[in-house]
């Protein structure tokens, strides 16, 4: 009797199995017909939150920007080699002295409503920035007096004094939007564009489920593509906010590529995945520790070089990056090479030293607690991004052999954000994203008047807003270079910042699915700009 | 219920000392109440002794990611830290805290419970406080206000124990309510005693097992309390804590891959609630006259 209980048992466990198996297994194939129809070409990516604004002028956020950056084009983009190359504009040259940036745009773009692009949309986007302060652009079109589109694909920007990357910066950073459809949109600050969108990069968003995905439709003219159009017909983002979970998608192959970078902690995942592929790319960015010059004691150089003597930033590159990062001396990252002050060395990792330093100037450990007395800082730290919270640990544990104190000031990230906002804090430790091109960098990290908004130092310095003018007024190439290298290496010896590391990123796809991504440097750009999502074919 | 307050009534308050030993023995003897003792004061001694078990975590080895071994017990994390030592420099955090938390929940709701259990006019304004305070969605109120404060180990305290008084209290006054109908009550009221006096020498005895209950059951909560809120990045960056582990992998990606990162402060955080939970609840039984008399 037990015993036939038992075998019913058995049996309805099997049978249980079974139909879990087979429905598992139905699964399974409805999806697979599901793509292995018309729908084979879509290409389903990984983003970790919602769109926040959908008004390309006007959102800040990464994950925004990657899906409005494949529907409204740019003058110019960045290459794999971190160069600007032709998107919108075919060339750019100035004229009348630097005065003048002139664009010449290419004929065959089109609004996905059947209008070509001209000059029109981009003197009307520009405007339009700068008569509601849109964006980060409204800064880089400051010395902007008037502009020009004296025909389809000529624009002029009229310059109240020459700057030498601002056709480098507005091109790269400048979405050009249809005037035809937001002109009648009025008050451009206030305008959501969540819906009926109309773009002309390589795909268009049509509808969207707040929470889970994004679906983008081809548009069947990007003269960018090879074919003339993108070889993928749908592009689809789909939400996840944890890494892990993306990371167990990408697997699954319930989506094909993740656009946020794998965690370095985390490349093992993928090893013994034939289908996955890993593209890395560099940084167009770098981690610092910036010190606040309105800390009294942090105004003095001495204790700021000490600070930068304290960081063993090797260690930390090995450790927290596995290696896979660069070691930076100045605040100008290696990847703008020609621009790059090569004869300065980063500070070395000597706590012992950095204490003498600190002895000499005058510093005291009264108490004997192993301490100098005044010397103790918070660091404040944005707590969701992995590597900087690691850095910030470390860090803590090295300062306090250099007789510095130490507290792990690492908080919820908007919180974070409005400290950092209100310069509620004494080191910041951070990550800045991207720099187009160092004199941009410096201008927004160093002049007095913020205009960037990351003056993260609160530096008020005549000396340094001098030499920044001086040097963006600069219009002869070998002199401007060689003004940057001079304030790459005043920044150093002033030690206003510790430059972490320049990190590589790994982007993960399904190479057994698609193939051609062109990737450019930066977790902003990555695989998943305009150029290379319009470069992506379906592997056969 | 009912069928309590005529058994409590036919309990003299404070039992002879000899009672109270033996009920203390046949509380311990319960397998369940030894093994959840006995992991509850392994935890205590780990805590205490933690420096002399482990070096607390710091650095970075390169020995990253490695699964459980003779060297590494519990795994190494990212950055090569000792994920035992880090669970064994945790319990420091997470029993602090939850002591910390448990006490203040205590000290508030039994003062609150008994003032609306024995003075009236309290008892509206009280019960009113409590049920609004019951009401609130409670994480979410400790997130933000662990948001905008600076996090460490007080603040989470704070915190933490401000939220689970209202369970504490209302507790307390449903015993307190009981006890202040008494009799004796009321011949103390006879005699002369003040009402500081009836509520700290007559009623508050009564209370003391199930505040011992509440210590016990709150300690619990605000363990998992504090884990939650490090777990989202709240907790004090500068301790350890199991919170922290759990974010530290999630946070790192590397929970498909390393699951001794995530299993092991998991399993420290059941069992030390599942324990204290135990522990309080057979506590509670073994005080409850009905089974006691049967």
């Amino acid at each position: 009797m037990k015993k036939t209980v038992k075998g019913r048992w058995r049996l309805a466990v099997a049978l249980g199995v079974v139909a879990t198996l087979g429905v598992s297994g139905c699964g399974l194939n409805e999806d697979n017909s599901s793509s292995s129809g018309s729908s084979d070409t879509v290409l389903r990516i990984g983003t970790t939150t919602d769109v926040s604004n959908f008004n390309p002028l006007q959102s800040l956020s990464k994950t925004d920007s990657w899906i409005l950056n494949a529907m409204y084009p740019h003058l110019l983009r960045i290459d794999e080699n971190a160069q600007k190359a032709p998107e919108l504009a075919k060339e750019y040259r100035y004229e009348d002295d630097g005065k003048t940036a002139v664009f010449e745009l290419r004929d065959d773009f089109k609004w996905t409503d059947g209008q070509p692009v001209v000059a029109e949309d981009v003197k009307f986007s520009a405007e339009k920035i700068m008569e509601y302060k849109l964006g980060n652009v409204a800064a880089k079109l400051t010395w902007v007096e008037s502009i020009e589109a004296p025909d389809a694909t000529t624009v002029k920007f009229k310059l109240s004094q020459p700057y030498a990357p601002f056709a480098e910066g507005v091109g790269f950073w400048m979405s050009i939007v249809p005037k035809h459809i937001f002109e009648k949109a009025g008050d451009l600050s206030k305008f959501p564009n969540d819906t009926n969108w109309v773009g002309a990069g390589p795909f268009v968003l049509d509808s969207m489920t707040k929470g889970q995905r994004y679906v983008m439709k081809r548009n069947e003219h990007y003269p960018l593509a090879p074919e003339g159009k993108a070889a993928v017909s749908q592009v689809e983002y789909r939400v996840y906010p944890d890494v892990n979970t993306m990371m167990l998608a990408l697997r699954n192959g319930d989506i094909d590529l993740m656009g946020t970078p794998v965690p370095v902690s985390a490349a093992k995942t993928f090893e013994n995945d034939s289908k996955i592929k890993l593209e890395k790319v560099g940084a167009l960015g770098f981690a610092h520790l910036t010190y606040n010059m309105k800390n009294k004691y942090l105004a003095d150089q001495q204790v700021r070089q000490a600070l930068s003597m304290s960081v063993d930033t090797k260690a930390i590159i090995s450790a927290v990056l596995q290696g896979d990062g660069q070691q930076m001396a100045g605040p100008i990252s290696p990847i703008f090479a020609e621009y790059d002050n090569t004869e300065i060395q980063p500070y070395p990792f000597d706590p012992a030293g950095a204490k003498a330093k600190l002895a000499a100037a005058g510093y005291r450990d009264a108490n004997n607690d192993g301490f100098f007395d005044e010397l103790s800082f918070g660091v404040a730290c944005d707590q969701s991004n992995a590597n900087i919270t690691r850095v910030v640990q470390l860090f803590r544990e090295s300062a306090a052999k250099a007789g510095i104190k130490l507290e792990n000031e690492c908080v919820e990230r908007n919180t974070f954000l409005t400290r950092t906002k209100n310069g509620e804090y004494d080191i910041d430790a951070s990550q800045w994203g991207v720099f187009d091109n160092p004199m941009d960098q410096l201008r927004s990290t160093y002049l007095s008047s913020n205009p960037g908004g990351i003056n993260y130092n609160l530096l008020e310095s005549a000396e340094m807003d001098t030499l920044i003018n001086d040097a963006a007024g600069t219009t002869d190439p070998e002199a401007f270079r060689a003004k940057i290298k001079n304030l790459d290496k005043v920044v150093h010896e002033q030690a206003y910042l510790t430059p972490l590391y320049v990190e590589n990123f790994q982007f993960a796809y399904n190479a057994s699915k698609f193939t051609g991504f062109s990737p450019s440097p930066s977790d902003l750009l990555g695989m998943v700009t305009a150029y290379s999502l319009a470069q992506v074919t379906p592997v056969k | 219920m009912s069928a309590p307050v005529l058994t409590e009534q036919a309990i003299p308050p404070v039992a002879p000392a000899t009672t109270r030993r033996s009920s203390w023995y046949a509380y311990l003897r319960q397998p369940t109440v030894a093994l959840s003792v006995l992991v509850l004061l392994v935890m205590v001694l780990m805590a205490v002794f933690a420096p002399l078990i482990a070096d607390e975590p710091s650095g970075a080895g390169p020995d990253v990611l490695q699964p459980p071994s003779g060297a590494h017990w519990f795994g190494t994390d990212d950055l090569g830290q000792d994920i035992f030592a880090q669970v064994v420099w945790g319990t420091r955090t997470s029993l602090v805290i939850g002591l910390a938390a448990s006490l203040i929940a205590i000290v508030l709701g039994t003062a609150i419970g008994l003032a609306a259990a024995y003075f009236r006019p309290i008892d509206a304004v009280a019960t009113v406080i409590t049920d609004v305070m019951l009401a609130l969605p409670t994480l979410p109120l400790m997130i933000m206000l662990a948001a905008v404060v600076s996090p460490s180990v007080w603040t989470l305290t704070l915190i933490i124990g401000f939220f689970a008084w209202p369970e504490v209290a209302r507790l307390i006054r449903s015993q307190g309510l009981v006890i202040s109908a008494m009799p004796y009550i009321d011949g103390a009221r006879v005699l002369g005693a003040t009402g500081w006096r009836i509520v700290t020498r007559e009623i508050l005895p009564a209370v003391v097992s199930l505040m011992i209950v509440s210590v016990l059951l709150t300690a619990s909560r605000a363990v998992i309390s504090e884990a939650g809120l490090s777990f989202l990045g709240l907790g004090d960056p500068d301790a350890w804590s199991w919170g922290r582990i759990l974010l530290n992998a999630q946070r790192s990606g590397t929970i498909a891959i390393a699951w001794w990162q995530t299993l092991f402060p998991s399993l420290a955080i059941l069992l030390l609630v599942l324990s204290a939970t135990l522990a309080g609840m057979r506590f509670n039984d073994t005080r409850d006259p009905r089974r006691n008399g049967g």
